[in-house]
């Protein structure tokens, strides 16, 4: 557009009526149309320009088609530009203008400038009108093996537009093997990444229907193609390099000195320009040396720099992204940030989404060597302008303290927010003083002194209020004015509008009632009877309950309203962490900025068969222990990892047992296998037991299964099973990411069986001699979990199985997933009567 | 998805629209629609980006200036599209276009330094960072390779390159090693964490009671850094509370602007004297003392200085062609300069 259109505001004309302007349009085209007269191409260009801005405003310019086409005859890339979007435009809408659409372009796409030839194709693979697809094939087939690598880059893509108007075209003309070819030995590297984001996308929605879909899917993430991609990363522009990251990460290699060699390959795209390659990186650092305890912490050391670095600058936007990651892996390895906490310090001008996240970074960095500063730190925000952000801080001051061993300090400084006189701060304040009294009752006697000072006038906040009630009720042997407090609260009953303050107040008073009768006695009739005339349901009943309970017995009532309380140690965690884990695991995607696995924010049928399927969050572990059982090379190594951490598995119990605040992050820390270990056993264990239950170390060595070569066995009549099966675990854990459900079952287990299933052991060699083998097990009663897989006779048809057992209910739970979808029921036959015979000699 | 792809690929399409625009709003949008479309084309199709790299856009895309304009008028010919496929989409150097040919053959480097500071109420320098980066922009002819090193890498942090620089002689020599892009372009961009001073003081003091608030704010040269401080600037929002304010300086202009931002602008500090802000703030009727406090964000600019020390040892072209100039500068300026009340 060279002339700028500086005098073409066409918007904020007067709005053309339409017809009139349309048919003058017209006359002009039709003039120029002809002409070669020199500076036509400007006029025309003019004209166009005013066709185009009538079709974005919304006239009906399509009369105009033929005369648009004629002049679109030149050499002038803008015309041609300007017209093509215009055919584009109505060819959609209008199926007879189409078919002149594809004869003009059909025609571009045979011209001599290689830029018209990849526009015009593009364009008309753009026009994804479905019963035109046959005129593509042409145009695309040549524009495969054009010359010009720009033709070739948009044929490709063209080929994924076709796909997704008609995958059946697409396919019979071959074109997936076309683009095949060209990935591996095209010269120009966006037609190679062209080709490969093309290939994912279409292997893996035929990967469904077709088993070689599935099979030419396996062999792009294979090493010589991942190594191909990886030798030529640094020819690929940026987007291309996230793209072959990405692909990467689902490669599992084979030894550790693949890993290192890619490794080492890729540390310089740490350095790179664009976060997102930065990220990528990460995420193939981070899953390849899962299994690598020591290199997995030297890889947190080697990221933190970029990772900061990512934060600070760039857009908010950015900085959120970034910042969501690092609160994934904090959460992981809370010491990896914690000499860096000041990068988390928040700006005055940044926008409060980033500054809430930062405040939870601060939070989950803060350890005994930097707990001072940063709670320093927060006290300013403290006094914050954005009112939101100084309650976040506050809120985060708490949570610290709830961490800490030494809360000394903290405390000094919450009861310092309590004099503020701010009402919002006395609010938060309040709350948080209530919930380190539950977990820290030494400190009640300086808190009270305080708590006891503020007027419940100033307090107007429900949490708050219900926060002062409860220590009012708690403590009221210590509060000199306790009663007097509560027997006025009582005495305006009906200005005050929150059930849950009621609800409190009625239990303080009844606390109080307990510890100093004579005093309270008053308020406590007074509220019993407010109580009960409450039109509030459940304050009316609990007034009632705590009527009758006195009216029954006094010392009962003691012993239900308050008993002796336990420290609390921990306060759940809201997220567990399976979800965590299952979050980690789709590093670098917006689960992370979410915070949520996908499944929980993707419908079914957009989830790709790459990503992880619902009931997949404890077997990628399941894999993983598989992993470092199966290979049988390595069982002596990971024998003596798997007792190191047990042992270290028996400190942190220990210290948990002092102060278990530790416990959830430690132990969803990075080391692989010892938190892969975890998670089996959460996912084993009772899931109330919330997997961190102190049984759970004996867990292990009973988490071995072992695949010894079996005995031959009787295979049922209709489908036999090879005897000698053998499935490495990462093909397992792989082919269960992909395969569906074909059957989920449920059945009782023989009391026989029953009884014998001490030790999952028992049951694996049972299997094993129907040919049903073990690749992961674990729990202990009564919960016990395996996976197990067989592999047809004679054929490499395999089915998956994961079988979770319940001794005390004698339920049997089976999912099985197979290559070969038609047998899975009669090997779901075989595979219960193989276990219905355990137990019976 | 992964989410820094789509930010940063926003981000780009961005800054490619308002260089080649001039600026980025709907009407500028509007009037310029038809290439906003070819960049767009050519930026993404069907959900994968393509090309980004500005130079070779600008070689399939004409930017619309006033060169291109005069250009179209002398020789007829107007075209924006150049009629060839660029070469260097072919080339192995993607960010750098064909052979460009120069009379004069010159390379500018440039430091430019943000000094980021956080200063808190006790007036303890809570956290000093630098981000900086090497600006280059080059005018050199054919395919030349350059070598710039610095007297003092080790006090780098964390570094990012332009995808031009190679990584090997970084990894071994701290040498940044390199075929330019034609034109203006961002060679690295680096941290230097924990410095230990900023090179002006910034003192407020607000001290209030019965329902009014008094400001005293004392700006000065803590550490000279040795040449000129100027465009020395000092901002901060007045809390809502606040009824009114009548604020004060002994050197350069006050200004409370509509949204109760105020607004000090200093220049340059007077040898003689010490800038001061006083003046009383007034709260609001039922407030007897101030509870929150604003924040002072501290703008400066110091010309020819880089902050963090780092210097330019020398820059090496491999083939020096005839008439070369080189040229270097450095600049510092506050970044997110905060100092607390």
């Amino acid at each position: 557009m060279a002339p700028p259109a500086q005098s073409q505001r066409s918007p904020s004309r007067p709005q053309p009526s339409g017809k009139s302007e349309v048919s003058d349009l017209k006359l002009q085209l039709r003039q120029l149309a002809g002409s070669r007269a020199p500076g036509v191409d400007d006029s025309k260009r003019e004209l166009f320009k005013k066709v185009i801005s009538y079709m974005t405003i919304g006239i009906d310019v399509s009369s105009l088609f033929g005369e648009m086409v004629m002049c679109s005859a030149t050499s002038d890339i803008v015309l041609k530009k300007m017209c093509y979007l215009y055919v584009g435009n109505y060819a959609k809408v209008n199926p007879d203008l189409a078919l002149l659409t594809i004869n003009f372009l059909q025609r571009d796409c045979h011209d001599e400038d290689p830029m018209i030839r990849g526009l015009a194709l593009r364009s008309l693979c753009s026009l994804r009108v479905a019963n035109l697809v046959e005129y593509l094939v042409g145009p695309l087939g040549s524009g495969l093996k054009d010359s010009n690598s720009y033709v070739r880059m948009v044929a490709v893509i063209g080929v994924l537009k076709l796909y997704h108007i008609s995958a059946s075209t697409c396919v019979d003309a071959d074109f997936p093997s076309i683009l095949k070819h060209l990935m591996l030995n095209d010269s120009d590297t966006q037609v190679v990444a062209n080709c490969l984001s093309a290939l994912q996308e279409i292997w893996s929605a035929e990967a469904s229907t077709s088993e070689e879909a599935t099979r030419e899917r396996e062999t792009l993430i294979s090493k010589p193609v991942i190594y191909y991609l990886l030798n030529r990363i640094k020819e690929f522009n940026e987007w291309a390099q996230c793209l072959v990251l990405e692909l990467v990460t689902k490669y599992v290699p084979s030894d550790s000195s693949e890993i290192f060699d890619i490794m080492n390959l890729l540390e310089d795209r740490l350095q790179h320009a664009n976060g997102a390659v930065v990220l990528a990186t990460i995420k193939v650092f981070l899953h390849l040396t899962l299994s690598m305890t020591d290199v997995h912490q030297q890889v947190y050391e080697r990221i933190k720099a970029p990772l900061l670095t990512l934060v600070s600058s760039g857009s908010p936007e950015q900085s959120y992204a970034v910042l969501s990651h690092l609160h994934l892996l904090v959460m992981r390895a809370p010491y990896i940030f914690s000499s860096d906490y000041k990068h988390f310090y928040c700006q005055y001008n940044e926008p409060s989404y980033v500054k809430r996240l930062k405040l939870e970074m601060l939070t989950a960095v803060a350890n005994d060597s930097n707990t001072y500063e940063i709670v320093t730190e927060l006290c300013e925000y403290a006094a914050n302008v954005d009112i939101p952000i100084a309650r976040e801080s506050i809120r985060a001051v708490g949570k610290i303290a709830l961490q800490q061993y030494d809360v000394n300090a903290i405390v000094d400084r919450l009861l310092q927010f309590l004099e503020m006189e701010k009402d919002y701060v006395t609010a938060e304040a309040l709350v948080l003083v209530k919930d380190l009294l539950r977990k820290y009752p030494q400190w009640s006697h300086d808190c009270i002194a305080v708590v006891g000072n503020i007027s419940s006038k100033n307090v107007q906040e429900p949490k708050a209020k219900a926060a002062l009630l409860w220590m009012l009720g708690e403590y009221s042997q210590d509060m000199q004015d306790a009663p007097y407090i509560l027997e006025s609260l009582v005495e305006n009953w009906d200005e005050e509008h929150s059930a849950e303050v009621r609800l409190h107040l009625l239990t303080a008073v009844m606390k109080c009632f307990f510890k100093r009768p004579p005093e309270t006695q008053n308020a406590l009739g007074a509220a019993l009877a407010a109580g009960i005339a409450d039109f509030h349901q459940d304050v009316h009943d609990r007034a009632l309950f705590y009527y009758r309970i006195l009216q029954y017995n006094v010392s009962v009532a003691e012993r239900v309203v308050n008993p002796p309380k336990q420290a609390v140690s921990v306060f759940a965690d809201t997220q567990s962490s399976e979800i965590k884990d299952r979050i980690f695991d789709e590093f670098n995607s917006l689960s992370v900025v979410y915070q949520k696995p996908s499944y929980m924010f993707t419908d079914k049928e957009h989830r790709g068969p790459f990503e992880f399927s619902d009931e997949l969050g404890n077997l990628s572990i399941g894999g993983e222990l598989a992993d470092d059982v199966v290979s049988a090379q390595r069982v002596e190594e990971n024998d003596k990892d798997l007792l190191l951490t047990t042992s270290e598995k028996e400190e942190t119990r220990g210290s948990s047992s002092n102060d278990s605040a530790y416990t959830a992050p430690y132990d969803s820390s990075s080391a692989s296998v010892f938190a892969s270990q975890t998670q089996i056993e959460s996912a084993i264990s009772n899931p109330t037991a919330a997997g961190h239950s102190p049984q759970a170390s004996l867990a292990i060595d009973d988490l071995l299964g072992l695949g010894i070569p079996s005995v031959p066995a009787a295979p049922s009549p209709q489908l036999k099973l090879n005897t000698k099966a053998a499935l490495d675990p990462s093909t397992f854990q792989h082919k269960w990411r992909q395969l569906p459900v074909a059957l989920s079952q449920e059945f009782l287990l023989s009391p026989q069986g029953v009884a014998a299933l001490t030790a999952p052991q028992a049951l694996l060699r049972h299997m094993q001699s129907h040919s049903i083998h073990c690749i992961a097990s674990g729990g202990q009663s009564p919960n016990f979990k395996f996976f197990f897989f067989a592999q047809k006779a004679e054929e490499s048809s395999n089915y998956l199985v994961e079988c979770i057992i319940n001794t005390s209910t004698a339920k049997a739970q089976i999912k099985v997933k197979a290559d070969d979808q038609s047998t899975s029921q009669a090997f779901s036959t075989l595979f219960q009567s193989a276990l219905s015979k355990f137990g019976i000699p | 998805m992964p989410p820094l792809m789509g930010i940063e690929f926003l981000c780009r399409v961005a800054d490619v629209l308002s260089e080649y625009l001039g600026g980025l709003n709907e009407d500028v949008i509007k009037d310029n629609f038809v290439i906003v479309y070819e960049l767009l084309d050519e930026m993404i199709d069907n959900g994968f980006p393509l090309t980004t790299e500005p130079n070779i856009l600008r070689e399939m895309i004409a930017p619309p200036n006033i060169v291109s304009k005069v250009l179209s008028v002398v020789t007829g010919n107007s075209s924006n599209v150049s009629d060839t496929l660029p070469g260097a989409t072919g080339s192995c150097v993607p960010w750098r276009a064909a052979d460009p040919k120069y009379a004069n053959n010159e390379v500018y480097v440039d430091l430019v330094e943000e000094m980021d500071a956080v200063i808190n109420r006790d007036g303890v320098l809570v956290k000093c960072e630098i981000y900086g980066e090497v600006q280059v922009n080059s005018h050199l002819s054919g395919l030349p390779d350059l070598t710039l090193s610095f007297a003092n890498p080790s006090i780098l942090d964390d570094v990012r390159f332009h995808p031009c620089v190679r990584f090997r002689p970084w990894e071994s020599h701290q040498l940044l090693s390199f075929v330019p892009p034609d034109g203006e372009f961002k060679l690295m961009s680096y941290r230097v964490k924990k410095l230990k001073s900023t090179p002006i003081y910034v003192k407020p003091q607000l001290t209030s009671d019965a329902g009014k608030c008094r400001v005293n704010v004392l700006v000065g040269i803590k550490n000279d850094p040795g040449k000129t401080i100027d465009s020395i600037t000092l901002q901060f929002q007045l809390p809502p509370c606040i009824l009114s304010a009548d604020l004060t300086s002994n050197h350069g202009t006050v200004n409370i602007l509509s949204n109760k931002i105020c607004s000090w602008s200093i220049g340059r500090i007077p040898k003689d004297k010490a800038p001061s802000l006083t003046g009383t703030l007034v709260l609001e009727t039922e407030l007897e003392r101030l509870h929150v406090f604003p924040t002072f964000r501290v703008g400066f600019r110091i010309m020819g200085v880089a902050l963090s020390g780092l210097q330019i040892d020398k820059l090496d072209l491999k083939t020096v062609p005839n008439r070369l100039y080189k040229g270097f500068r450095a600049l510092t300026r506050a970044g997110e300069f905060e100092v607390r009340s």
